[in-house]
């Protein structure tokens, strides 16, 4: 039975005082001066929707692997970055409404970023649901699905640049004043983590998954000749 | 009763009647007309949200999304294992000396 790897116990240990010290870094911070305090919910949110991009282009490219190669590595690749799409989606479209009540005074606005964030969200929900209820061919068209989730992801992201949008456009993390750049580097540095961790932690269980089916097989066949 | 004159009595109260609900219907659509109206009205209160309040919000739904996601995904990797391990124990009674045929 596989055990906790050293590494993976230290990055553990690393993100839970991670957990601890980015919050100070984050209150530390100074207050933008248009939005005010609100405007701290950005350390964060930013992070979550880079994590959501970067596992759907994961899942992309470990879907390639299963649908060129057949390579089952890439889909149980592909599976566990799928999940992560989904749960990071959720903190970005969570935290998303709850800057944008304070600071727009809305809840939700149809616009350009926030309707194309959505659409990666629904993509994402179903690729896992294609997975699990499609049937023999559900492995192969969830490959599919995230492939159009991946090609989503650079119109969610110049979406802002290419129409009129109330969300802040690409240029906000470049030109982010120095003071700012700690909390939100800090920030990023341990969302990245935690979502390595998880990736690791969720990739164990798809590997475990396919080392029941195979020794399943196997008891199957001794089964069958006895 | 005089069935005949019945007709007549019903269209004579809907003749008095009409004023009233053309008045009623007056009076609505000028309620109306006047909430369509902005008026200038000095020192009320702005809406205050508190900001962080919404600020701790995000971050405890994340640290809880996250925390949840692990507990899901834990459970799951010891039910597998647990699976692993009696597969593995099933194979080892099946393939020991004396147990095949």
């Amino acid at each position: 039975m596989p055990t906790v790897g050293r590494g993976f116990a230290v990055a553990v240990m690393t993100a839970i005082a991670g957990f601890l010290v980015v919050p100070l870094l984050i209150v530390s911070a100074p207050v933008e001066p248009v939005m005010g305090v609100v405007q701290k919910i950005f350390y964060f949110h930013v992070p979550c929707a880079i994590m959501m991009f970067l596992s759907t282009f994961v899942a992309a490219a470990g879907s390639l692997s299963y649908l060129f190669k057949g390579a089952e590595r890439g889909d149980r690749l592909a599976h566990a970055a799928g999940e992560l799409g989904v749960l990071f989606g959720a903190c970005v479209l969570v935290t998303g409404p709850l800057w944008g009540r304070k600071a727009w005074g809305v809840w939700w606005q149809w616009d350009a970023r926030l309707t194309s964030s959505l659409l990666l969200f629904l993509i994402l929900n179903g690729y896992l649901l294609a997975r699990r209820y499609g049937g023999p061919a559900g492995k192969k068209l969830a490959a599919a699905l995230s492939l159009f989730a991946a090609v989503d992801v650079p119109l969610v992201y110049k979406s802002v640049d290419i129409w009129r949008t109330v969300h802040p456009q690409t240029t906000v993390v470049p030109s982010l004043d120095p003071a700012m750049r700690p909390a939100f580097w800090a920030s990023f540095a341990l969302i990245t983590l935690v979502w390595g961790i998880l990736l690791t932690l969720r990739l164990r269980l798809e590997d475990a998954r396919a080392n029941v089916e195979e020794l399943q097989l196997m008891v199957d066949d001794l089964a069958h000749d006895a | 009763m005089n069935k005949p004159g019945r007709p007549r009595f019903i269209v004579a109260r809907w003749t008095r009647a009409l004023p009233l609900l053309a008045l009623l219907g007056a009076l609505l659509s000028a309620g109306a007309a006047r909430a369509q109206e902005y008026v200038k009205v000095e020192n009320v209160p702005r809406e205050q949200l508190p900001a962080p309040q919404f600020v701790a919000a995000a971050y405890g739904f994340i640290m809880i999304a996250i925390l949840v996601y692990v507990f899901v995904v834990a459970r799951r990797l010891a039910r597998t294992r647990g699976d692993i391990a009696e597969l593995r124990t099933q194979l080892e009674r099946a393939t020991a000396p004396g147990e095949r045929r």
